[in-house]
């Protein structure tokens, strides 16, 4: 597992329901504890879409500029207006001309319906909260935490940059996307984190999902495995209930049996096929255990 | 007062709509939900096209067809056993897209230009953004074409779950003659409005995508320019489908909170978007019970290790019971919240894929839910 605590990114990915939230505000909230300044961020696309980080966070409603949650804790949304509205912004030489540009009917429905600008402006926004620099020339936010939007977009956010530097050749975009893929790729800055489920399809899922990512030269810092049922039995006792031959889709209690062989088999895949082993979280834990196993595993607050 | 003999609302729906999308949010069992609810209609003896977005390859080998075929694939009728019949067809947005083109441009060549354009070429492979783009239109096709009585769909795993409906609408505003006409190489239409509006853009354009890229967007957009008038009007028509009393919205929700508050979401949105929609199918649920053994029914014997073992197994059987409770009150929570009609599928782990697990959950949405155990006095 990969010592995250000299990143200045993590990525958190996964399928939709994995508990990527879970573990984006447990992460945030041990980083913060061992003395980093932390933006917790999540991807909106639409201003009344619901905030579960923020909701986690014990916060009513994010906002697109960041919003202290506690000591050394900040939340925002990555939106695509603020990620254009800003681009624009640095780009063009008059303010002026970028406020008239957003006006712009013609631009602003440009803006909505090309396929990828979306995610360019939340790519623009993750590079803008990482420049930023206080008065003393430290950096604002030593570590942006990003809970990425379920899968298809975790890749989608990945390959933006190399798409785009494809189709504009110069230009600002093209120097910023150039940064985005610099940043995205370094794996002294950025990490990937890739939450799953000890099912079989969500592991296949997630095996697909790394690969693609390393396709992409992201680095994959880590995989955790969400609610891993606890297996009650000794292997004697395991023993007993095999022999009794039960039925196991008929029986009530019995049903959790084989849950616990597929996660089992599950945990043992990833490691096979990824090369190490996942972080596992099991299904039931309260949120200080959950922020210390983290830290653990990913080398946050040793030297606090 | 609750239907515990009816049928689940689900079971109208699969034998008299024409459309019926399902949405909700990531992780839920969507792709799984449409299959087993194209499986239902194909049960009630209609021709039923499952449209499925990224569908778990095990799911596509469960039905029988293969993954990444060009036109919708038969599901075996041995599988189906049945009247009906069920085909299953995993979007491919490129396809969609370029059969678009091809259809609506006077001449082949012109088709030509605009697919071989080199934004095109370079943005085709694009994975957000093309779903949301294709599967309204795919949908529409399919279901324009008469083959099938009813099209099922699965929505793409968006930025919003309503994405597929807004992008066409986006780009219907966009190719609004007075915004489109702005990007594309001029053809007279001259007057103060049409040349501060360019000045604007040009200048704009070229500051920030570098120069160069205004033309190759003018030269992409200017190959589709006859086709903007087909383009609207079938996102128009798409809608006017939509909307109609033929299509019905589900929104699918598994018992974790997050995915709740996101159907709850949804299901106001389809309500503001005055779309019909029917009411909500909760996944993975554990709510029924009824049918089940306990474990106290098996015979431990004198073995320590056999009656410790059964005595975990009774703490687990506990566990299940509680989980049954909830999720009972979730469903009863559902149905007054959204004042709407809720159905719960059971969480079969494994087993969904295999078509026998698609099959239990098919018939769990058609037939009285008997084996639901309505107890505690509901």
């Amino acid at each position: 597992m990969m010592d995250l605590s000299r990143l200045r990114a993590v990525l958190v990915a996964g399928k939709g329901g994995v508990g990527k939230t879970t573990v984006t505000a447990g992460l945030a909230r041990a980083a913060a504890a061992a003395g980093k300044r932390v933006l917790a961020a999540e991807v909106s696309y639409e201003l009344d879409s619901p905030t579960p980080l923020a909701e986690v966070l014990g916060l009513k409603r994010a906002s697109e500029e960041p919003v202290l949650v506690e000591r050394n804790l900040s939340l925002a949304l990555l939106t695509p207006h603020a990620g254009h509205l800003h681009f624009l912004r640095d780009a063009l030489p008059m303010r002026m001309l970028a406020d008239a540009a957003m006006k712009s009917a013609a631009i602003r429905r440009f803006l909505l319906a090309a396929p990828s600008l979306a995610e360019m402006g939340v790519l623009y926004r993750i590079l803008d909260f990482l420049r930023r620099k206080r008065s003393d020339g430290s950096f604002e936010h030593d570590l942006l935490i990003v809970d990425l939007p379920a899968t298809g977009h975790a890749l989608g956010l990945a390959q933006v940059p190399s798409v785009i530097l494809k189709v504009i050749k110069r230009g600002p975009i093209h120097d910023a996307m150039r940064e985005g893929l610099v940043l995205l790729t370094d794996p002294k800055q950025t990490g990937t984190l890739l939450v799953t489920l000890p099912e079989t399809l969500p592991v296949s899922e997630a095996i697909e999902l790394a690969h693609g990512i390393s396709k992409h030269k992201i680095p994959l810092a880590g995989v955790i495995v969400n609610r891993v049922p606890v297996d009650p039995f000794t292997p004697e006792e395991r023993a007993a209930i095999d022999a009794m031959h039960i039925d196991t889709a008929a029986m009530l209690g019995a049903r959790t049996i084989p849950r616990i062989d597929r996660a089992k088999e599950s945990i043992a895949r990833l490691k096979r096929e990824l090369g190490h082993s996942p972080l596992t979280l099991p299904e039931v834990i309260d949120e200080t255990h959950l922020e210390r196993t983290i830290a653990q595993a990913f080398g946050i607050g040793a030297k606090a | 007062m609750r239907r515990a003999t009816d049928a689940p609302f689900t079971s109208d729906l699969v034998s008299q709509k024409r459309v019926i999308v399902c949405c909700g949010a990531g992780g839920v069992g969507k792709t799984t939900t449409a299959a087993a609810i194209g499986l239902a209609g194909a049960m009630a003896g209609r021709r039923v096209l499952v449209l499925t977005i990224d569908p778990a390859r095990r799911l596509a080998e469960a039905m029988g067809i293969p993954a990444g075929g060009a036109t919708p694939a038969r599901v075996p009728s041995a599988l189906v056993k049945t009247d009906g019949a069920l085909w299953a067809w995993m979007l491919d947005p490129r396809i969609v897209f370029e059969s678009m083109v091809r259809r609506l441009s006077d001449t082949k060549d012109r088709a030509d230009r605009v697919l071989g354009n080199k934004l095109y070429l370079a943005l085709r492979d694009l994975i957000a953004g093309m779903q949301e783009y294709t599967a309204a239109e795919a949908l529409y096709t399919f279901h324009e074409s008469g083959d099938y009585d009813l099209v099922v769909l699965d929505t793409p795993p968006s930025r919003n779950a309503l994405e597929f409906l807004e992008a066409p609408r986006k780009l219907a505003l966009f190719l609004d003659e007075k915004i489109v006409g702005v990007f594309l190489p001029s053809t007279g239409a001259s007057g103060l409005f049409w040349s501060r509006a360019r000045g604007l853009v040009s200048s704009v354009f070229d500051r920030i995508f570098g120069e160069g890229f205004m033309d190759d967007l003018q030269s992409f957009l200017g190959g589709f320019s006859g086709m903007f008038a087909s383009m609207r009007s079938h996102a128009e028509a798409v809608r006017a489908l939509l909307t109609s009393d033929q299509s019905s919205f589900i929104v699918v929700t598994s018992p974790d909170s997050a995915a709740r508050t996101e159907a709850r979401f949804m299901q106001a949105k389809l309500r503001s978007m005055r779309l019909p929609f029917s009411g909500y199918v909760l996944n993975r649920s554990w709510a029924y019970t009824r049918g089940l053994a306990s474990p106290s029914s098996l015979a431990a014997g004198t073995s320590p290790a056999a009656i410790s073992a059964l005595r975990k197994l009774e703490a687990l059987a506990d566990h299940e019971r509680d989980l049954a409770e909830r999720d009972r009150l979730l469903l009863n929570a559902l149905r007054d919240d959204g004042q709407c009609e809720a159905t719960a599928t059971p969480h079969l782990g494994a087993a969904i894929e295999d078509f026998a697990g698609l099959l239990t959950l098919a018939i769990g949405l058609r037939v009285p839910p008997g084996a639901e155990d309505r107890g505690n006095g509901d």
